[in-house]
């Protein structure tokens, strides 16, 4: 039984790549062949969704329907001290953590 | 401290077998005195704890040194406990067996060949063991409710904002619960009570008080209607696994309780885990945009800003991780936001209102958690699009959909393994919640 979906689009290696491009990272070639066939299963997988009717429902975002509150006064409330945090960062200049030039 | 230094022995020896532990704490000292006294906690390694490294289980936070503890932290610190392990887990959270750590697979203490489940997975082994009373986990789609049945322990997940998350890496934020492992259900009522309560840090945390349900709990579930969930029963394919289901439900008709089906529309079944995995990944591959290796993880060299994003973060994360994030970036792709992301929000609405609606007959819906004992780390096979892999293996993400609070205990043996039963309940309402399963604790301790 299989309820692949004709609305979304094919996966190919052009496009996976193009999406790991986007998140920063790289992927093998056997890592590409790899999800290449597990996005033929996923499809099948995404087909489920569209055997609900959801004609008129509101996506959900959150679990509960009461809104929390989550405004407040713009005061410093919790602060952490600036050597602790830095002391994570690869590199440090000046109390600043330091990056490769941007603008050459 | 005895009680630190044999935890600290037994851990060390279950290291070498389960690899359930990233860090094991030699120096941790109690500082303060309460009804956490005396026992050994150990944490999961995505909870932070101020100057002890923390690596939510990916090579990329590997060198991680938090400035500060979690606000989970502070409050068990507060009543007395005494932190002796980070256990291992799936990268970020991201994975039900336990095999995709950077530290490697952890394996089931009952039998080595065999997954201790996840995401949560060294923290369900080392209670399992008995090297600690209790452990935190967290629970996204059932990492803590799975892998406490395929190894014999509790495994609680309460109200969704009824436990600070300040401090706890995320996965995806609108499903992430905090929950824990113990021996028994009365030291999870207990957790409920220390852990429970409104934190201004946490901007999703319930303004509610602490519970207070530990000092009068009991399993008197006379009148109690617990529900039995027909669609995940009819999915179970272990024959053994229902033939205790029903031995359990018989024994607590006798003790009283009422026993009836419910039941739902079984499509919403089998879309519960597509429903999960386009929601969690896709708000997973967001909420993990800042792991970059510029402000703190472990970062590799590159002549430019983009190159050192590219060489951190791709070896930094797995295989299994960066496939997450590719599914996740794919459904927010402007062409599928609407027919995947959107549509799973609004399927996440219909099963939830639908699931409710069963609560309004019923104190609890009790299903078995799994189809079967856990299954092996190499050689089992998985029929994906199967009933018993979409619905029995993967309905207990309803209770993360609709943010209700959720047991796992133990029920009788499965192939002389362990194997659990889950229960869920109105939001807000553990006081039954652990009612119930107390009554469930008893049936299956007395073997009736």
């Amino acid at each position: 039984m299989s309820f692949r979906s004709s609305t979304y689009i094919n996966m190919n290696k052009t496009m996976i790549l193009e999406l790991a491009n986007e998140l920063n990272f790289k992927l093998s070639e056997e890592e590409l062949n790899t999800m290449v066939v597990e996005f033929e299963t996923l499809h099948d997988l995404l087909g489920l969704l569209e055997t609900i009717d959801t004609d008129g429902v509101e996506a959900m975002v959150y679990p509960f329907e009461t809104p929390l509150v989550a405004l407040r006064e713009d005061e410093v409330t919790h602060e952490l001290p600036q050597d602790a945090v830095l002391k994570n960062a690869y590199r440090v200049k000046d109390g600043y953590v330091l990056v490769p030039k941007v603008v050459k | 401290m005895m009680v630190h230094k044999d935890a600290i022995y037994k851990l060390n020896a279950l290291q070498a077998t389960t690899n359930a532990c990233v860090t094991i704490i030699e120096d941790d000292v109690q500082t303060h005195d309460g009804v956490l006294s005396g026992i050994a906690i150990a944490l999961k390694d995505n909870v932070v704890t101020q100057g002890i490294l923390t690596t939510g289980g990916s090579r990329l936070l590997s060198n991680y040194i938090p400035p500060y503890d979690a606000t989970i932290v502070k409050k068990m610190k507060a009543q007395g406990a005494v932190f002796v392990a980070k256990t291992s887990l799936d990268e970020l959270g991201m994975g039900g067996t336990g095999t995709t750590g950077f530290n490697g697979v952890v394996r089931n203490p009952h039998d080595l060949t065999r997954q201790a489940g996840g995401s949560s997975s060294g923290s369900a082994v080392v209670v399992a063991a008995k090297a600690v009373e209790i452990a935190i986990g967290s629970d996204t789609g059932d990492s803590v409710r799975k892998p406490a049945s395929f190894v014999g322990v509790v495994g609680t997940k309460p109200t969704y904002g009824r436990i600070s998350r300040y401090g706890v890496i995320p996965y995806a934020s609108s499903l992430d619960h905090v929950g824990y492992f113990t021996a028994n259900v009365k030291q999870a009522a207990l957790m409920c009570d220390v852990l429970s309560g409104h934190d201004p840090l946490d901007l999703t945390s319930l303004p509610l008080p602490s519970t207070t349900i530990h000092d009068t709990l009991n399993d008197n579930v006379s009148g109690k209607v617990f529900g039995v969930f027909k669609e995940v029963v009819e999915a179970v394919d272990d024959p053994q696994t229902l033939v205790n289901f029903q031995r359990l439900c018989d024994a607590l008709v006798a003790k009283g309780a009422t026993v009836k089906v419910v039941s739902m529309n079984e499509d919403y079944l089998r879309a519960c885990l597509a429903t999960y995995y386009i929601i969690a990944n896709c708000e997973a591959t967001t909420n993990h945009a800042n792991l970059t290796g510029v402000n703190f993880g472990l970062t590799q060299h590159g002549e430019d800003i983009e190159s050192v994003l590219t060489h951190t973060r791709s070896y930094g994360f797995e295989f299994s991780t960066r496939k997450r994030f590719v599914i996740g970036s794919y459904g927010l792709k402007d062409e599928n936001q609407e027919k995947l992301f959107r549509k799973a929000q609004k399927v996440r609405r219909v099963i939830v209102n639908t699931f409710n609606s069963l609560l309004q007959t019923c104190d609890g819906v009790l299903a078995p958690a799994t189809t079967s004992c856990a299954p092996l780390l190499e050689g089992d096979t998985v029929n994906m699009l199967s009933n018993a892999h979409l619905i029995a293996e993967n309905y207990m993400v309803i209770a993360n959909f609709a943010g209700l609070p959720s047991i796992t205990v133990p029920s009788f043996l499965v192939k002389g393994l362990p194997h659990g039963v889950n229960l869920t309940c109105k939001a807000e309402d553990e006081a039954t919640l652990f009612t119930m399963a107390l009554a469930i604790e008893s049936c299956v301790q007395e073997g009736v």
